[in-house]
């Protein structure tokens, strides 16, 4: 015992920790450089950047990293490289790294939601801006388990920088084995310098954890609950519960939300069509085709929609709605025929050549098409209030002063100002479809597109939307294109209905008279099965 | 540790223990010996050979053998043996200082290739297959020790058909390797079974695997050999010591005859004037070792 507690304190072995350190900090840090070059060049559009990276990954994620220990240090003289041995640790092992973080990094880039970037992009976000507000922000938060993961073993990792003679603690503690003979003490003093080292890497990893934790602003936690045998979620699951469940029940519409607005009469419709029919054309989609592999999406659909028109988009799923909808703001490409939005081919050059995905992006902003999602797609890790805010500062180019105010205002108006500091997933799925509306709202948008937004929602959540949308059309006068499931709701907000099938529209007109008198057959059946499953749920 | 980590302690000298195997190197620090002052030929070497005055040279070695090249237990920033008090006479003959880099044995000749070290003393056997990597100065005889447990219980008694079925350790890239697999057809033709091999790291690798009990023998250099019974007397013990038919050498890179020529030069003055005797003397090294340098070059 007093022989292990002597090599345990015994300089020379500290001072390897020192060396193990520099090996493991260069090994690190330049596979982090490496491994964010490698992630890069695997995502990118090139296939030769992400061939290059891929062959790159295979070898030295294939190799065993004390041939590249040894080839760094004894085989890149050859070429005239003479590197010091404890740089030629270094850059082993951060060549052999750069591939295990580039993976952790390229996992933690595609596990953000889809929908995420969807909302991004249809937000008018540039690449880059996507990646630094939504993707990194989100993927950073998942991967900090495998980065400590990762800086675990590349500290156990630079004990092999002993076989090209850099003095790390594992040499000396061979060195000293040999030279004393007291093979046990020394290789349990290392051990354990060696577990007090990872042990140090651990708590940076937690303390990184709690740093970036979304709950921790909500509820200061006790440091208490990071120690490993004290479940951290399960308090936090049952104080979200206790929060959450009370205050939907409570939760104020907007006032005039309960008068609700009646439908319009007969006249005033008629009035609005004729309004409607002088005012210019907003949207002009013709001949648009679309096909996935061997399915065709879109089938050669025409649909023109003028300012201040609200059109709903019916018909079974399938039937290419969504697609069209995510075609008029070119967040999916298609394979003929053209969209015009404002009189602009959305995504071309005026030689009619595609835009690169940053042009696109500032063309939409430009342009101004909001987007509302089925599944709503806030960004998870900002507040309400940030997700409106937010694109307004990063695309905008509002400031933070300008841009809250504007949040403030929107958020006011969906009946959310109280929920302002919440995170989407403290929120019901009402009011996240809300916030998501104010967030397209932000930008005051030319046209906003309307997924099914309230086909994810509980029946009895299905109210506080349509009420807010539903003055979007009739208070406001917005121009909007709506694929929705609610006939009841599509007869009192829509000015027109077109009705999709196999990707064309088989039947459009005002919306009473088709709902109310379908003369495609199709058309018919649809709705007689709509109407019998949604009775009970139809709006008021 | 923060105070190791910033070098502070780095002189403090904790309480050793009265060394268990240190009785070979403590008695290499009490010899009195005046090494240090090289041999008169050595000014003329100097002027004949000036181009690695006062520079300051890189000495591959795998310090894993006490008594040749080892950390010093009481310093351990210091390595202590026969080759390194002998690399320093070269030196100090030769005009130029060493620093020390520490491979494991079989990486020697490589980090020398390589020219990461300019020299290697480690008491490395000088082959004709090593001698395609670097040209050597043989300096010493070899008597090899048979190393085995306490009691000797599989009888071996040499690199002999007595290790047929016998487990050896050894080290990787050692000469005693195809010496133990020469042994293969012998056991072979007897009807007996064949002797295996593991192969470790380093010289304190292979004496564990004899008291883990997962090997029977170790052949080594007959001093090596000695140093393991000292630290482990109860456990340990020599079965024999035999002769093997080479020399121990320096190698110096091949494309460097000039400084080849130089260190057989020096290494022929320290043996001259009887410092090389003197230093097997001081490192209780047996005086048998002693042989006239030669060369050992192939092509």
């Amino acid at each position: 015992m007093s022989l292990f507690l002597h090599y345990l304190s015994l300089p020379y072995l500290l001072e390897g920790i020192e060396v193990t350190l520099q090996v493991t900090a260069l090994g690190l840090g330049g596979g982090l450089i490496l491994g964010l070059i490698l992630a890069w060049m695997q995502l990118s559009r090139f296939w030769l950047l992400s061939a290059v990276a891929r062959a790159y990954t295979v070898i030295f994620r294939g190799t065993p990293l004390i041939l590249q220990m040894v080839f760094a240090y004894d085989a890149l003289p050859h070429i005239g490289i003479k590197l010091p041995a404890i740089i030629a640790a270094g850059l082993a092992l951060a060549c052999n790294e750069a591939p295990f973080i580039a993976e952790m990094l390229r996992a933690g880039v595609l596990g953000v939601d889809r929908g995420q970037v969807s909302a991004g992009q249809a937000l008018g976000m540039t690449p880059a801006v996507l990646m630094r507000r939504v993707i990194a922000p989100q993927a950073i938060r998942t991967m900090i388990p495998a980065f400590g993961n990762e800086s675990v073993s590349a500290l156990k990792n630079s004990s092999l920088a002993s076989v090209i003679a850099v003095q790390e603690l594992t040499l000396r503690s061979t060195q000293l084995a040999s030279s004393t003979f007291d093979f046990f003490s020394i290789f349990f003093a290392s051990g354990l310098l060696y577990l007090l080292l990872t042990g140090a890497v651990s708590l940076v990893q937690l303390f990184l954890e709690w740093l970036l934790d979304l709950d921790r602003a909500k509820k200061e936690r006790s440091l208490a609950d990071f120690l490993p045998w004290r479940r951290v979620a399960l308090p936090v699951a049952i104080e979200l519960a206790g929060k959450s469940a009370p205050k939907l029940c409570a939760d104020p519409m907007p006032d005039n939300a309960t008068l609700a607005s009646p439908a319009l009469t007969r006249e005033e419709r008629t009035k609005r069509a004729v309004t409607i029919a002088r005012n210019n054309v907003a949207v002009e989609v013709k001949d648009l085709r679309k096909l996935y592999g061997p399915q065709t999406v879109l089938n050669g659909l025409d649909l023109t929609v003028r300012i201040g028109e609200v059109v709903a988009l019916m018909g079974p799923s399938g039937s290419g709605k969504s697609t069209l909808l995510r075609c008029i703001n070119h967040l999916e490409n298609w394979d003929s025929g053209t969209v015009r939005v404002g009189g602009r081919r959305l995504g071309f050059r005026d030689d009619g050549r595609l835009l690169s995905p940053r042009d696109i992006a500032n063309e939409r902003a430009a342009v101004g098409v909001g987007m509302v999602f089925q599944q709503f797609n806030l960004f998870s890790h900002l507040t309400a209030k940030e997700n409106v805010a937010g694109p307004l500062r990063w695309v905008h180019g509002l400031g933070r002063l300008d841009a809250d105010r504007r949040a403030s205002e929107l958020l006011d108006r969906v009946g959310l100002s109280h929920r302002a500091a919440a995170l989407p997933r403290h929120l019901s799925g009402g009011q996240q479809q809300r916030v998501a509306i104010a967030r397209a709202l932000a930008p005051n948008p030319s046209v906003l597109l309307l997924d099914e937004p309230t086909s994810a929602l509980d029946p009895e959540l299905v109210n506080e939307v349509l009420e807010v949308i539903r003055r979007l059309a009739i208070d406001d006068g917005l121009t909007m294109i709506i694929s929705t499931h609610q006939i009841r709701f599509a007869d009192e907000v829509a000015d027109r209905v077109a009705f999709l099938s196999g990707g064309s529209i088989i039947e459009e007109g005002p919306a009473h008279e088709v709902l109310t008198n379908p003369s495609n057959p199709l058309t018919a059946r649809f709705l007689s099965v709509m109407e019998a499953d949604k009775a009970p749920e139809a709006v008021r | 540790m923060h105070k190791g980590l910033l070098g502070e302690t780095r002189r403090a000298s904790p309480p050793w223990r009265s060394a268990v195997l240190g009785a070979v190197v403590a008695a290499g620090f009490l010899a009195p010996l005046s090494a240090q002052a090289a041999p008169a030929g050595c000014a003329e070497l100097q002027e004949k050979y000036p181009d690695w005055k006062g520079k300051t040279l890189v000495n591959a070695i795998n310090p894993h053998t006490p008594g040749y090249e080892a950390i010093d237990p009481k310093d351990p920033s210091k390595y202590v043996g026969f080759d390194i008090d002998l690399g320093e006479e070269i030196g100090e003959c030769l005009g130029f200082k060493l620093t020390y880099k520490a491979v494991t044995f079989a990486a020697l000749l490589t980090t020398l290739a390589s020219g990461q070290a300019d020299i290697v003393i480690s008491d490395i056997y000088a082959t004709e297959e090593r001698a395609k990597a670097g040209d050597f100065i043989t300096y010493s005889k070899v008597f090899d020790g048979v190393l085995v447990a306490k009691g000797n219980p599989k009888k071996i008694t040499g690199i002999n058909t007595s290790m047929c079925g016998a487990a050896a350790a050894e080290n990787t890239g050692f000469v005693e390797v195809p010496l133990v697999q020469a042994l293969i057809p012998q056991c072979k033709a007897e009807g007996k079974p064949e002797p295996t091999l593991q192969l470790y790291d380093n010289n304190a690798n292979c004496i564990q695997a004899i008291l883990a009990g997962r090997a029977d023998t170790y052949v080594n250099d007959v001093n090596t050999v000695d140093n393991a019974v000292k630290a482990y007397p109860d456990k340990l013990e020599k079965a024999i010591a035999v002769t093997i038919p080479y020399s121990v050498g320096i190698a110096v890179p091949k494309n460097k005859p000039k400084f080849r020529d130089a260190v057989m030069a020096a290494m022929m003055e320290i043996y001259k004037s009887g410092d090389q005797l003197a230093l097997l003397k001081k490192w209780g090294l047996d005086p048998a070792n002693l042989k006239e340098p030669g060369l050992l070059t192939v092509n």
